[in-house]
């Protein structure tokens, strides 16, 4: 039997810990509240990994494992997969998705976008505007970096949302840690 | 007849031992928390568990001369010493589940099943909020359900 969430439940509880992160316990700290969100999408991470990787066989190297969170993992999360994987061979890997289902839902300042010709009061705008939503990409940097160190990958994710609601997640592995055992 | 489970994290600790004494019909628990509590018979099963998970890191780090697939999760028997058979399970994240019997004929698929079901349960105890990776599983759900498992080793599958 299949257990199913409610998305807007989901959505609805997102903002709230951003909201709670960066309004309410670390006020006037957007860093430390990013930290505190990134390590529970860790631990999200590392217990959805657990789960999802239980009826396959096991992973050969790194490549297979960016691509088991861009079909199957992301599939899970979003129903949807990965748009686009880019990689440099050395350890970077791009993750791209078109249309990031937890900001889909977010406005985009229409005067940031359509400006040309950026004055001091639309930059500020600008900036405010991409923290706030850069605040909610801290949880699905957190779940995949909780994945993959579980499978025994340490790496930094990052978040790239130059093109809402395309959302561009940066996996940087620190070293080629990928083991059997 | 199941002498012990236990479960090995991705350092070689362990998560979740448990031992089960031969009885008629019932299976007498022994939960292992420190070495003064440990009977005899205990800390044979430790010294087992703690053998094969050599055998384990051997059968995976060399492929080739054991003739094994790479990507398998169930690893077979790993040694038969003396009277038990220990079979491993490796996961994807690097979780080792060893399973300790002294039955003489053993089917593969058994300990297959047994390593599906094992691992389901697993899964559930891990993804309690209140585990932290890493630390033993307390769960008494977890131990229930892994009773039932045992329980219904090698009875199943018709045929």
């Amino acid at each position: 039997m299949v257990r199913e969430v409610s998305e807007s439940c989901v959505e609805s509880l997102l903002s709230e810990i951003v909201l709670s992160y960066c309004s309410g316990f670390y006020a006037n700290k957007p860093e430390l509240a990013a930290r505190r969100i990134e390590a529970i999408g860790f631990q999200v991470g590392h217990q959805l990994s657990e789960r999802y990787t239980m009826d396959r066989p096991r992973f050969t190297d790194n490549l297979e494992a960016i691509k088991f969170i861009c079909k199957d993992f992301w599939s899970e999360l979003f129903k949807k997969q990965i748009d686009n994987l880019k990689t440099n061979h050395r350890g970077t890997f791009v993750l791209q998705d078109n249309r990031f289902r937890w900001l889909a839902h977010m406005s985009i300042d229409p005067l940031v976008q359509a400006s040309g010709n950026i004055q001091d009061p639309s930059a500020m705008a600008e900036n405010k505007s991409a923290q706030a939503t850069g605040m909610h990409l801290y949880f699905p940097c957190g779940i995949i970096r909780g994945t993959l160190s579980n499978l025994g990958i340490e790496c930094a994710v990052s978040a790239d949302i130059s093109n809402l609601p395309a959302c561009e997640l940066i996996t940087l592995i620190t070293y080629n840690s990928f083991s059997y055992i | 007849m199941i002498v012990c489970v236990a479960v090995v994290g991705h350092q070689n600790n362990p998560l979740y031992i448990q031992s089960f004494t031969k009885g008629d019909d019932s299976l007498l628990r022994i939960s292992i928390l420190n070495v003064e509590g440990c009977s005899y018979h205990s800390l044979k099963r430790h010294h087992i568990v703690h053998c094969s998970l050599d055998v384990v890191d051997e059968r995976v780090n060399n492929p080739k001369k054991s003739g094994l697939i790479i990507n398998e999760t169930f690893l077979g028997l790993l040694n038969p010493t003396e009277n038990y058979k220990v079979y491993g399970y490796l996961t994807n994240t690097k979780v080792k589940f060893i399973l300790v019997t002294t039955d003489l004929e053993v089917r593969d698929v058994d300990a297959r099943v047994f390593f599906g079901r094992f691992h389901t349960a697993y899964v559930d105890a891990v993804s309690n909020p209140f585990h932290i990776p890493g630390k033993k599983i307390t769960s008494r759900k977890f131990a229930e359900r892994v009773s039932t498992i045992v329980k219904s080793f090698g009875l199943s599958s018709g045929g």
